[in-house]
């Protein structure tokens, strides 16, 4: 029977294609079409990577948590971050294996701004309340991507986010029971979600990304969605938002900053104010609010600490 | 990576959640070396269950299979002489004989209680 | 000894002897939770969480007994309380690095793991004694807190004994850990003015006790590093369990009391 080898690479395609449209996993040994890996490698180390930075924004609460149950449910959260980025990371770095490139390089990447992390946390926190809309808002936005991509036809990142998905609910409630707390408590309290609301709407829409190439110039959406590792595009997943969230944000009595926001039946659509798209722009350069110091912050720890892993690469096994 | 001498080498981690349980396999992490990969283990991939035990493999002691390798897992379906399905036919034999027939549910029953 | 059969000045020792443990794992654990997401390792970060989460859950046990002991309410004693009513050893408040002013200070990973080595070594020998304490409750949690330690002790044990035997570099960045760490030691074992009351009443073993207990804990790792045994300094610049603390610790408190400042009688 003929080897793989002799099989021609438009044979190799089609057969690709066939398994994936038929919802079978490909796997990290498996033959893939070189943008298919690539695609996936941009991806995945994105998400790893807005993990771990994520964590820094959210660990300033941690001291600052202004109760014991709510300084160890932070550190749980933050952990779980870091846990969420390790097992991306891991993901990426297997189909790193053809270029010989390795953990190391993902941080170079990383500090030389040629990988990015999600918009999102490029953002100031300012007061409590934010982390509380971080674990109730953000998170919950990053839980509509990931559980549409629960179905993706990579297998190891399907897995990896059936992990990341379990624990994505203990942080939706954790985020719920600080912002509950508030909603429930002083006119102050009250007051400072509506402010932290205020700043993180934009945000929040902007973080699925823009509906077309057209605003800003450049898409991943549509490779996603041919590789059937997404099915949904980035403005379905925006409404999808709004129907979840927008309902349990106005119950709290909180108001949205968008007076335009409107639910049309017929179409089943909301329609809505956009966000500053060259806001995103700026973000996605590395540009947005805090991007700057949080990568100096990492890379520093990250170059301060080197001996550490000179030290123990010392070590054979 | 190309040599020995690098922090990241690859290992696989299996635990138990009971000592009664079969090893499961859980994720890889990286570590310099073993010692350093099993103090790490627990607490990366095991926060919220319990654990009794851990085994640590580098990646490279494992024998895995390459896609020709797995050509040879193939199986026909045409083997219920070593089946129960194969045998399905004595339930009405031993109705005529007025006995029952001896399927799994009832002779994984027998390490029980006598009846 | 129950609740109902304890005189004042025993119930006064107790207390005294709570803040001591409470405030050293609060103030170990928000130094530990300073490091998230800055390890020179990830899966180390990961790991590393869990012994801060771990080690603040402790604290929280003790907070919650003074509670029960009417000292006042567990948040309000951990966020409320001034520098100068703190009873941690100084060696728990200092910061992880200098610069710490700074927007990318410089936290050292020589001294996290010496530091917490030392402490880890220190808090098992304390609870090893505590499972025996006259004073029930307290004796329940030792025993609670003693099964989460032989993690902590064996991941601690393990980075330092691997940095100490590993690079030129290493082993002299872990030497200067290990004098900053000894200089603040030296309170640790200490029980400040509540000594008599403390060690009299069967609560805890005694100062030098339990201080040669730790040298006989740290020996044969020492011993099998080739390395000098720690001296554990006997002149205290400080001694934070008579409420001598250093300017680390009002920054400190400062940050950790900030949200909860806001308004202590809301819900948080």
């Amino acid at each position: 029977m003929a080897s793989f080898n002799t099989v021609s690479e438009e044979n190799q395609l089609t057969n690709f294609m066939q398994r994936i449209e038929a919802g079978e996993k490909i796997e990290a040994d498996d033959w893939m079409p070189e943008d298919y890996r690539q695609t996936l490698i941009k991806l995945i180390s994105m998400h790893g990577m807005s993990e771990i930075m994520g964590a820094l924004p959210e660990k300033e609460w941690v001291p600052k948590a202004p109760s014991l149950y709510r300084k160890l449910g932070i550190m749980a959260k933050v952990q779980d971050e870091m846990g969420h980025g390790q097992l991306l990371l891991r993901v990426t770095e297997d189909l790193l294996k053809p270029y010989d490139k390795n953990r190391a390089d993902l941080m170079q990447d990383l500090f030389n701004g040629d990988l990015k992390f999600h918009n999102v946390f490029h953002m100031e926190t300012k007061t409590w309340a934010d982390a509380g809309i971080i674990g109730w808002l953000v998170d919950g936005a990053a839980i509509i991507t990931q559980t549409d991509m629960l179905k993706a036809s990579y297998g190891p990142y399907a897995r990896a986010l059936q992990r990341i998905c379990a624990e994505e609910v203990f942080h939706a409630q954790h985020g719920e029971s600080i912002i509950m707390a508030l909603a429930e408590g002083t006119e102050q309290q009250k007051a400072m979600i509506q402010e932290a609301l205020n700043r993180w709407w934009e945000p929040l829409l902007m973080f699925f990304g823009p509906a077309s190439k057209e605003t800003t110039g450049s898409s991943k959406q549509d490779l996603t969605i041919k590789y059937k590792i997404r099915t949904k595009t980035n403005e379905e997943f925006r409404q999808i938002f709004f129907d979840k969230y927008i309902p349990r944000i106005i119950s709290l009595g909180l108001t949205i900053p968008d007076s335009t926001l409107r639910y049309d039946k017929d179409s089943n659509l909301w329609s809505y104010q956009q966000p500053d798209w060259n806001e995103f722009k700026k973000i996605i350069k590395n540009q947005g609010q805090r991007s700057e110091a949080r990568l100096n912050l990492r890379r520093h720890s990250y170059e301060y600490n080197s001996w550490v892993r000179d030290a123990l690469s010392a070590t054979i096994s | 990576m190309n040599n020995e001498k690098t922090f990241y080498h690859e290992y696989e981690i299996f635990s138990k959640r009971t000592p009664s349980s079969a090893f499961q396999h859980q994720f890889s992490l990286l570590a310099p070396n073993e010692e350093m990969a099993l103090i790490m283990a627990q607490e990366n991939f095991m926060r919220r269950e319990p654990v009794a035990d851990i085994w640590i493999v580098n990646r490279k002691h494992i024998k895995r299979m390459n896609a020709e390798e797995k050509m040879t897992l193939g199986r026909l379906e045409n083997k219920e002489y070593r089946t129960t399905k194969g045998y399905g036919y004595l339930k009405k034999k031993w109705r005529q004989y007025e006995q029952e027939m001896l399927d799994e549910k009832e002779i994984l029953s027998w390490g029980g209680e006598r009846k | 000894m129950s609740d109902s059969v304890m005189s004042p000045e025993y119930t006064e020792a107790v207390k005294n002897l709570l803040f001591q443990l409470a405030d050293d794992d609060f103030m170990y654990s928000f130094r530990g939770s300073e490091w998230l997401g800055l390890a020179p390792h990830i899966e180390a970060d990961i790991a590393y969480s869990s012994i801060s989460q771990d080690t603040m859950g402790h604290a929280a046990m003790y907070y919650t007994l003074l509670e029960n002991l009417g000292a006042g309410k567990a948040d309000d004693l951990a966020h409320f309380r001034p520098a100068s009513e703190r009873r941690n050893s100084i060696l728990t408040e200092r910061v992880n690095g200098s610069g710490y002013y700074l927007e990318t200070p410089h936290y050292d990973w020589a001294y996290a793991v010496t530091r917490s080595y030392f402490y880890t070594q220190a808090k098992k020998v304390k609870i090893d004694s505590l499972c025996e304490s006259s004073y029930k409750p307290l004796a329940e949690i030792a025993v609670k807190v003693r099964m989460e330690l032989y993690y902590h002790r064996l991941h601690w044990e393990t980075w330092f004994k691997q940095l100490m035997s590993s690079t030129d570099v290493a082993k002299k960045k872990m030497n200067e850990a290990i004098a900053l760490v000894l200089a603040d030691f030296g309170d640790v074992f200490s029980y400040g003015q509540q000594k008599v009351a403390i060690e009299s009443n069967g609560l805890i073993g005694s100062e030098e006790a339990l201080k040669q207990k730790w040298e006989m804990s740290i020996e044969p790792l020492m011993t099998s590093l080739q390395m000098q045994m720690p001296k554990i300094p006997d002149q205290l610049v400080k001694n934070g369990r008579n409420g001598e603390h250093t300017k680390d610790l009002e920054e400190g408190l400062t940050t950790l009391s900030e949200v909860y400042k806001f308004d202590s009688a809301a819900a948080w």
